[in-house]
């Protein structure tokens, strides 16, 4: 026993040795015209021996070290607490998300030009991954190729107010039914498929529909992008500091208070927060309602649930389809705001932040997938040395949640409703 | 590391800025909007290096007004959605005039903002012409058009009376902009295009692409995009025995191709902006730039110092710290900058901005090529 | 004779690719032949391959060793000793603690496992492309001089060869060996294979050690043809070569070396008669389309919906 713990841990010590050193303690660098090799500063050297001794202690004594941890949770004072009644904790909810979203209402005028913007795009991101949940949170779809939906919503408000001149008003809905369509047509063949193949048929139609954006230059001015997409208005309005469009007025003339552009930032700000509470309200209901349950129970066992009586096809298309439209949704808001699109900001590597957020706050619960959205745009703002590293933290948080905590951080509760006794 | 470093460093001095700000001298702030972490992160230094190097110089010979420049700086990884951020921030901040941004797709969204809040803004590496082709007052650049490029890159290949060409671009805005140009020029001048077709950007297969070029039987072949994927095409075209000449714009023009073509280098012909930093008058900035042992040979090192030099003298011309004075005194005189003379006109182009065909080696040194 | 020479280069360079799509498919394919999820990662083991044997290159270079044999085998083997490592490494820490859970947990793990590498690679070593040193070079040519000639490079031989020797080697390992044996049993059934006293964990790593190696192998060999390599360039390979995995058959390794030639030969003839802008997209559609009709591949059982 004890030798082939000791074996094994020295084994796992040398390995850890093997993937770092070469690839972390010797860098190719370009001197001049050629490739050479440089070693790496004695930091380095020395992190990647205390890593190669703490996987050795970890494996030899692995055994008591787990025992003690299981032993640590026991005391954690949280996990002895009986959840609070059903009635009294929603009552508390509803009254925390009221408070929360009349803070978010008055916030903005209070605060400055540059966090309110952000604010807008951690918006985009909770409309984004509110839809992404009902995809793979509630009906266990696993959609890698989310951010093409979003993307149709983007260029259909570009496209048609450059052809057409069609306003953010109309847009809105033409967006986001356009994206619902295109998840209705291709969630129809492809959802026979198993989940892990459904996986990658998604990310290969994500591919296709940026590649396809990228190399329609006609229409779409590939890679060039849509410049000139217009500002929302409020009824006829204008927020810019001159009337674009004929028969507009200007915001600040017809209130005869001085031009400012926080005004427009802030319009956004709050367009983007009804759009995502009416979102989270629309979600919440179809949770309750007999498809959302449908959703969750084609997700826990598909075989069951098609022996009462689901229909899988319209189960899942219903899913894919709701997802699809609120990402166009999403897309309308962010080729508002951004003023100017290109394939660009399409990438694969979106798709899997929103699925990060997704699977950070807690698959299928709405608050989890509210506060990951925050955290995830957030964070790296504010620590601005991290950036670089934003991707690897994702990456590794993404795993160690799959491991220790595949319900995510506020883990989902299902509603229930409890049968009064009869007397 | 050093980088933290450095960006603490300027953390602090933007902060001691602010605290200093009701003291006596009065400052005015420049925003420097780049790439500092990300993929094209190394274009971002170069930009960063110039404009630093221009206030330092600008603050040493008594500021602008008797003002002290300040820099603000920024990153917006090139990513056109934190580069909206990033403009707001500035906005925030009460920044006035901008030096950036980096790549086409970050600055055009970000130009909007700048235009609607009355900020000036110059971009030292910004190629696309569609950014100041929407009669904005506030937007400037220190660096020529793709449309400018092509020509210069197209009329050179014309005069050389090639019996075909064929022109390959990245499907990228840079690249397909230029190659589009330089087909556009070609065909003007009368002279058969074989083929024009885009490749996938960060791919790395491109033997189907060189058998094609081969059985065209083009003797010479246009690339619009960057280094990388030229490197691999020049290398993967001498193994397969193509006997083409290549020509590109300035984005192949460094010396990491040579990393990767190796031998296959040799030859190739390059349209870059004249060589800044061995010009004769830039002596003295030059060897400033070699005392904080920085390279100053970077194609937007001195656009970018250039671009912090019109802020300040376009200030002291206009005798106000008002962008659209500022702006319109940009548009009425005519500078002596490290990158030449500069003159804009009514959209914010420079009227002249000169491209020169090099030809390189494999030793990564470049000769320019009479005409 | 013009056309069809032009058609035999685009066919050999369709081939080339397809045997390395081939090599990196072999870690897909009895990965989910055995556990039945896709792993992820695994075009980013491939990519970490073709860095090691570069910086193994490059470290012997510098050391002034260039017999061109030594310098091959030490990359090699160091490309396989790292990249096994690594997937060993990456099954232990990621996989096995998910194993058993719903589908998608093991997915979205493998999925985070991809992005940390990747980025783990950028942090090391820069997202500069790094150009590999030109070891193989010249090769036979047909067709008359003035006209268009056929080029078989000496790279594109050893590249052939190299896959042949693999697959043989892989094919011959898997049948005969006890360990293969073990294999194969294992994806038969692998709670059966328990209890008759298979160390079923010990056959999980080895797959992931025997694909990790594979790929590695491509890696050097890729990394040479093409001429360079960037944290990136790992993913879409990957994906390229789970396409050529699905394709032939998902578990089917000769299915794997089937579809990676057909995918290999129809994106090179994409370039070559269409264009180069659309190669992935006919990568993808003909992985959606195979998915959509055959959802077995060419050479896959079928497989039986357990309930």
């Amino acid at each position: 026993m004890a030798t082939s713990n000791v074996r094994h841990a020295l084994f796992c010590a040398i390995v850890t040795i093997v993937i770092s050193y070469p690839i972390l303690g010797l860098n190719l660098e370009a001197e001049g015209i050629n490739i050479v090799l440089t070693g790496t500063d004695a930091t380095t050297i020395v992190a990647i021996a205390c890593a190669a001794l703490i996987v050795f202690l970890f494996q030899l004594f692995r055994d008591s070290v787990m025992g003690k941890l299981g032993a640590v949770s026991d005391l954690n004072p949280l996990t002895g607490r009986k959840p609070m009644e059903q009635d009294k904790r929603a009552k508390l909810e509803s009254w925390v998300l009221t408070g929360l979203v009349v803070v978010a209402l008055f916030w903005p005028f209070f605060s400055s030009r540059g966090a309110v913007d952000l604010a807008t795009l951690v918006l985009i991101y909770v409309i984004l991954a509110l839809g992404l949940n009902v995809v793979v949170g509630l009906a266990g779809l696993l959609d890698l190729g989310y951010v093409a939906f979003y993307a149709v919503g983007a260029y259909t408000f570009a496209l048609l107010s450059q052809y057409y001149g069609i306003s953010f008003w109309m847009a809105l809905p033409l967006g986001a039914l356009l994206a619902g369509l295109f998840g209705l047509l291709l969630g129809f063949p492809v959802l026979r498929l198993r989940g892990d193949y459904l996986a990658i048929v998604t990310l290969g139609f994500g591919e296709i529909i940026r590649i396809l954006l990228n190399n329609w230059t006609n229409v779409t001015g590939g890679p060039n992008g849509i410049g000139g997409i217009p500002d929302p208005t409020l009824f006829g309005m204008e927020f810019g500091r001159r009337v674009k469009e004929e028969g507009n007025t200007s915001f600040h003339e017809t209130f005869g208070i001085a031009y400012s552009g926080e005004h427009k930032v802030i319009f956004l700000y709050l367009i983007a927060l009804v759009l995502a509470i009416i979102t989270a309200l629309i979600i919440r209901r179809l949770m309750k309602m007999p498809v959302g349950r449908a959703w969750e129970a084609l997700r826990e066992d598909e075989i069951a649930a098609r022996s009462l009586g689901l229909s899988r096809t319209a189960v899942k298309l219903s899913a894919f389809t709701i997802g699809a439209f609120f990402a166009g949704f999403a897309g309308t808001i962010f080729a508002s705001k951004q003023g100017f699109i290109s394939p660009e900001s399409f990438v694969f590597l979106e798709s899997a932040i929103i699925l990060a957020i997704v699977v950070l706050g807690g698959m299928g619960s709405q608050i989890g997938v509210i506060l990951a959205a925050i955290a995830v745009t957030i964070l790296p703002e504010l620590a601005r040395e991290f950036s670089e590293y934003r991707m690897l933290i994702f990456g590794a948080a993404m795993v160690l949640m799959m491991i220790w905590r595949p319900q995510g951080l506020v883990p989902m509760r299902r509603l229930h409703i409890t049968l009064k006794t009869q007397e | 590391m050093q980088n933290n470093v450095k960006k603490l460093v300027t953390a602090i001095a933007a902060s001691v800025a602010l605290l200093g700000a009701g003291a006596a001298v009065a400052e005015i702030k420049v925003g420097i909007a780049g790439p500092m972490t990300g993929p094209v992160a190394q274009y971002g230094d170069m930009q960063f290096s110039g404009a630093r190097m221009a206030i330092e110089r600008i603050n040493a010979a008594g500021g602008v007004m008797g003002e002290n420049l300040v820099a603000v700086e920024y990153d917006d990884v090139c990513d056109p959605k934190q580069a909206v951020t990033v403009a707001n921030a500035l906005v925030n901040d009460g920044v006035k005039y901008v030096v950036g941004h980096l790549c086409s797709s970050s600055t055009q969204p970000a130009s909007d903002i700048y235009e609607d809040e009355g900020i000036l803004m110059i971009t030292p590496a910004s190629t696309s012409p569609g950014i100041t082709a929407r009669g904005y007052e506030l937007v400037f650049r220190t660096i020529g058009l793709d449309s400018m490029q092509g020509p210069v890159a197209g009329g050179y290949l014309a005069s050389l009376n090639p019996k075909k060409v064929a022109v390959i671009h990245d499907k990228q805005q840079y690249g397909e902009g230029i190659a589009t140009a330089v087909r556009d020029t070609l065909k003007d001048a009368g002279v058969e295009i074989a083929m024009f077709e885009g490749i996938t950007a960060g791919g790395k297969d491109f033997s189907s692409l060189v058998t094609k070029l081969k059985q065209a039987q083009v003797d010479y072949v246009y690339y619009g995009g960057y280094h990388p994927e030229l490197g691999l095409i020049l290398r993967q075209a001498r193994q397969a025995d193509l006997d083409a000449v290549f020509m590109g714009p300035e984005g192949v023009g460094n010396k990491d191709i040579n990393t990767i073509a190796g031998e296959a280098a040799e030859g190739l012909l390059v349209t870059l902006p004249p060589a800044f930093d061995e010009k004769e008058e830039n002596k003295d900035l030059v060897a400033a730039f070699a005392d904080k042992d920085q390279d100053p040979s970077g194609p937007f090192v001195l656009t970018s110092y250039a671009a912090v030099q019109l802020v300040a003298e376009g200030i002291e011309k206009a005798g106000s710290k008002d962008p659209f004075e500022v702006a319109a005194a940009l548009r009425a005189n005519s500078f002596e900058t490290p990158i030449g003379t500069v003159q804009y006109d009514k959209a914010g182009d420079m009227k002249s901005f000169e491209f020169i065909v090099y030809e390189w080696h494999s030793d990564g040194s470049k000769t320019p090529v009479s005409n | 004779m013009q056309d069809l020479l032009y058609f035999s280069q685009q066919l050999i360079n369709g081939l080339t690719i397809g045997s390395a799509y081939a090599l990196i498919a072999i870690g897909y394919t009895m990965v989910y032949g055995i556990i039945g999820m896709i792993n992820f990662a695994h075009g980013e083991i491939y990519m970490i391959g073709a860095y090691t044997a570069l910086i193994a290159i490059t470290g012997l270079t510098a050391l002034g060793i260039a017999w061109l044999p030594l310098v091959l085998v030490v990359a090699l083997v160091c490309a396989i000793l790292v990249s096994s490592s690594m997937g060993w490494a990456v099954e232990r820490v990621a996989y096995r603690p998910v194993r058993g859970r719903h589908r998608l947990i093991p997915l979205i793990s493998a999925i985070g496992m991809s992005i940390f590498l990747q980025n783990y690679m950028h942090l090391a070593q820069g997202s500069r492309n790094v150009g590999f040193p030109i070891l193989i070079e010249g090769g036979f040519n047909f067709g008359s001089d003035g006209a268009f000639q056929m080029s078989l490079s000496y790279m594109q031989i050893t590249i052939f060869v190299t896959t042949l020797i693999c697959m043989t080697v892989l094919s011959t390992f898997i049948s005969r060996s006890r360990t293969g044996r073990a294999c194969r049993a294992v994806s038969q059934d692998l709670g059966m294979a328990n209890l008759l006293g298979i160390d079923t964990n010990r056959i999980i790593s080895a797959t992931f050690i025997i694909g990790a190696a594979l790929a590695a192998v491509a890696g050097l060999l890729l990394g040479m043809y093409y001429g360079s390599v960037d944290p990136l360039f790992g993913f879409i390979a990957g994906l390229k070569a789970f396409t050529a995995a699905v394709l032939g058959g998902i578990g089917s390794i000769p299915g794997a070396m089937l579809g990676g030639l057909i995918l290999g030969i129809a994106e090179s003839m994409t370039s070559g008669y269409l264009s180069g802008e659309y190669k992935d997209v006919i990568s993808f559609s003909l992985l959606i389309l195979i998915l959509l009709f055959k959802p077995t591949g060419l050479l896959g059982k079928p497989e039986v919906e357990k309930i």
